[in-house]
């Protein structure tokens, strides 16, 4: 495989193995299609482990005292909408209605999926949780409860976090209840049920995320072995361009009849390939992957649909920092509607970025990301609304 | 001050309680009993127990969420008098030193206070000598005392040892440790068609297989009074020792254990009026003498060589380390207090209450209460576990504290098996002391009807 800098090839697939052997989850979010597919997804993203984008250590989970109330800001924007929502209900009884009402809306969950491993400890209610992992790899919540102020809770978290990226997941302290003016005590310790439901549903979404075998997927389990053969790319370097044999061997429970196939591949391979997103297709369909796209040179552009700002940022940070390993994605649309994004034009807000440098040699994870931020400022002053950051050293990557 | 015990006092400049002088003791009406020096000049007569006492208590004087406090959950604990703050300020701030081997002045006077509060329990609870009293951390550790010193020795395989299924947690797993390592049986009384244990059959279970019975006084759910007499006659015709749990009784009435004939008594501090870190074992002297110890360590040996000790006698047998002294000198104050109010009086009071609390929550639409129906001859303690229909207990008991300042328990008091039996997960429980008022008990009914609405609007 050529070096990375030398690729300029518009899209850069690599073998995958053959439909039926493993992949290695934590490198590939690669699913297999399934003939009934019909709808077209933009890139997915990684589930990403935790970046620590402030001081605060993400896995502070239990408030201190001497901690400032996590910002609002911080927390994924649907909690955040619901947080504010709370916020805007003065009377306390109205809060609790609210709090009820959401539990009401609340999805039921499934009898079978009232196991052990999903009841909350320190509840005196019983409370269930339950997480899997859609189509599209991004981690879903279900929830159930005997009681109706906990089942409230409950919903709210499924609601406020279903489908957004874990790091943001795992950032959640759960002192942001404190928010809700609802004063939920947040002791510490076995008997305190609504930080344990947090707990337990960042745990499960972490373990989910990393790959552990008790994955639950909400996918169709008969999607072993498709393969999404591309046509012939013109790619310098040998990449092979070949078939995205998207298989998965993990377990998927659920049966979802029309699941969309979603092709992320992520993987590392040997000298540094960077992982590619792929977007996965309509049913039946073999196109030549939409990441066929820009052609940029000495750069390693993934998506061939990022509009200029991804542009930008992708050749800013490769321009800078000669990274081994570059991706860029741009999921402003998992954000689009929400109140930050509004108003910033070119609808380009929300972007994960993955760089593995030797420049973040010896830096801490605070300066790495400054770093980055530095480099995208302009974007960042121009309607770039979050930046969701992995970054890494070659040294860091390898040892995987 | 006078002379007490045969140790003769400097004057000093701490108030603690008088030491009247002994008072003829009768068994059913008088008790000895201790004068404060500082509680109030007898109340009006038209104030209730529960107004007369309450500016004893500062912490009921606070508002919680918004509005005014209602302490209904004693049964978890109690709150405590300023007597009792004041002990134990006047404990550290004065002569706090370390009990039993001192020889300066600091040093004695703390062994006299402690000794002292030992033989106010003792008092307290009718037993023959001081040194049946073995000061604890609480009674969940007084029972595994006897579970390990006594109950390891006496039970073999196969004996057999008899609970009812309202047991508290405490009274029932230290056995269930014991019946593992022993192989004996735990066997469980269950309840009649008036929902207490049923006394009838637990008679029909003894037998001579029977080595121990181990029962409640009064219930911590059900309310319900256990006729701890009969059962100690019983158990002890077929050769059983009885192991009484005291723990919702003590606080609340009259125990004398020489009536009860209870082989061993348990109780804790925390929830007479006393500091939590301290509890007692009450055991008959002739079975303490024959008892191993439990931990093992200082104050509790006689000489130390390197390969063996010899032990002491009994209390300090079972009371290894050094104890928490300024608990137990509370715990002694907070006798003098109930002394000084009495315990009939006491005792009377909250039968009263406990009517006027189940009375005004069977108004509640939807309501299961557990435990006996009260009547003339059926007193209930002051304390109702109930479940409305169709919402769950936690949810009343969160919007009780969240919107009314009223503050129960959710859940299952400790009492897992009773639950089960009852066919419920949790329960809500509200539990009244001497301090509460027909007052609280209306705010909380109040506040229940107005929960209770809110639960069922949103259905």
């Amino acid at each position: 495989m050529s070096s990375s800098s030398s690729i300029s090839s518009s899209f850069r697939l690599f073998t995958t193995k053959l439909p039926n052997s493993s992949f290695n989850p934590k490198t590939l979010s690669a699913f297999p299609k399934h003939p009934n597919f019909s709808s077209f997804r933009r890139p997915i993203s990684f589930e990403r482990i935790p970046t620590i984008s402030s001081s605060r250590s993400p896995s502070a989970l239990a408030p201190s005292a001497s901690m400032p109330l996590q910002p609002i800001e911080e927390l994924p924007p649907k909690l955040r909408e619901i947080v504010k929502l709370f916020q805007s209900v003065p009377v306390p009884k109205a809060k609790y209605e609210e709090l009820l009402y959401y539990g009401k809306k609340l999805k039921p969950l499934e009898d079978k999926y009232k196991t052990k491993e999903n009841k909350v400890e320190g509840c005196v209610s019983q409370v269930w949780v339950r997480a899997y992992l859609d189509s599209d790899k991004n981690v879903f919540f279900e929830a159930a409860s005997d009681a109706l102020i906990s089942k409230g809770l409950a919903a709210l978290l499924v609601k406020g976090l279903s489908g957004e990226p874990v790091e943001e997941i795992l950032r959640v302290r759960p002192d942001f209840a404190l928010h809700l003016g609802l004063q939920q005590s947040l002791s510490p310790g076995r008997n305190n049920g609504f930080l344990n439901m947090l707990k337990l549903m960042q745990k499960k979404a972490k373990d989910l995320v990393s790959g552990s075998d008790s994955v639950d997927l909400g996918l169709n389990s008969q999607v072993g072995g498709e393969k999404i053969s591309t046509s012939g790319s013109e790619i310098d370097g040998g990449i092979e361009g070949s078939s995205l044999g998207l298989s998965s061997n993990e377990n998927a429970e659920q049966l979802s009849g029309t699941s969309e196939k979603i092709s992320t591949l992520g993987s590392r391979i040997n000298g540094g390939i960077e992982s590619v997103n792929v977007e996965s297709r309509s049913e039946g369909n073999v196109k030549e992957l939409e990441v066929v796209g820009s052609v940029s040179n000495e750069e390693e552009s993934n998506s061939g649909d990022l509009g200029g700002r991804g542009k930008r940022i992708r050749e800013a940070l490769a321009r800078e920092l000669s990274p081994v390993e570059l991706e860029v994605e741009d999921i402003s649309y998992q954000h689009a509607g929400h109140a930050g994004v509004r108003g910033s034009g070119d609808g380009e807000t929300h972007f994960n970025v993955r760089v593995v440098t030797k420049e973040f040699e010896g830096k801490s994870m605070i300066k790495r990301h400054r770093l980055i931020y530095g480099l995208l400022q302009e974007e960042l002053e121009s309607g770039l609304h979050a930046l969701s950051i992995e970054a890494k050293t070659p040294a860091e990557v390898s040892t995987k | 001050m006078m002379t007490l015990e045969g140790v003769a006092l400097k004057l000093s400049p701490y108030s603690f309680p008088m030491i009247t002088t002994p008072a003829c003791r009768t068994p059913h009406t008088f008790r000895r009993f201790l004068v404060s020096a500082s509680t109030a000049a007898a109340p009006p007569a038209s104030l209730s127990l529960g107004h007369s006492t309450r500016p004893d208590f500062p912490i009921l004087h606070q508002e919680v969420n918004g509005s005014r406090l209602v302490y209904l959950d004693n049964a978890a604990t109690s709150q405590k008098p300023i007597t009792v703050l004041k002990a134990l300020q006047d404990y550290y701030q004065g002569y706090n030193s370390n009990v039993h081997r001192g020889i300066h002045y600091l040093s004695s006077k703390a062994t006299m206070e402690y000794e002292l509060a030992r033989k106010k329990i003792s008092e307290f609870i009718n037993a023959s000598d001081a040194r049946e009293i073995v000061f604890t951390r609480n009674a969940t550790e007084a029972i595994n005392l006897v579970a390990h010193s006594w109950g390891l020795q006496n039970i073999k395989s196969n004996d057999e040892i008899l609970l009812t299924i309202a047991e508290h947690h405490s009274a029932i797993v230290p056995w269930q440790l014991v019946a593992q390592k022993t192989g004996a049986i735990l066997k469980y009384v269950e309840l009649n068609e008036d929902g207490v244990p049923d006394v009838e059959k637990l008679k029909d279970m003894l037998s001579r297989k029977t080595k121990l019975v181990v029962v409640h006084h009064v219930s911590n759910v059900l309310g319900s009074v256990l006729p701890i007499e009969d059962i100690t006659c019983c158990a002890h015709d077929v050769g059983a020792k009885v192991l009484v749990d005291a723990c919702q009784s003590v606080p609340h009435m009259a125990v004398d254990v020489q009536d009860l004939n209870a082989d061993f008594l348990v109780a804790s501090s925390h929830k007479m009026c006393g500091p939590t870190g301290i509890g007692f074992l009450y055991g008959k002297s002739d079975l303490f003498s024959s008892m191993p110890p439990f931990l093992g360590g200082g104050e509790m040996i006689s000489d130390v060589f390197l390969d063996h000790s010899t032990y002491a006698e009994p209390p300090s047998r079972f009371e290894a380390g050094t104890p928490a002294i300024g608990e137990a000198i509370g715990l002694g104050a907070a006798i003098d207090y109930l002394s000084g109010i009495g315990m009939q009086r006491i005792h009377e009071y909250e039968i009263e209450l406990a009517k006027y609390l189940y009375d005004s929550l069977c108004s509640i639409p939807n309501i299961r209460i557990y435990g006996p129906v009260p009547s003339e001859d059926v007193h209930r303690a002051a304390l109702c576990s109930f479940n409305v229909e169709n919402i769950h207990p936690t949810d009343l008991a969160t919007l009780l504290d969240q919107q009314h300042g009223v503050a129960i328990r959710s859940g299952h008091h400790c009492a897992q098996p009773l639950h089960r039996h009852l066919g419920v997960g949790a329960s809500a429980r509200a539990s009244l002391y001497f301090y509460n008022t027909r007052e609280d008990v209306d705010d909380f009914i109040h506040a229940l009807n107005d929960t209770v609405r809110f639960f069922n609007s949103f259905k």
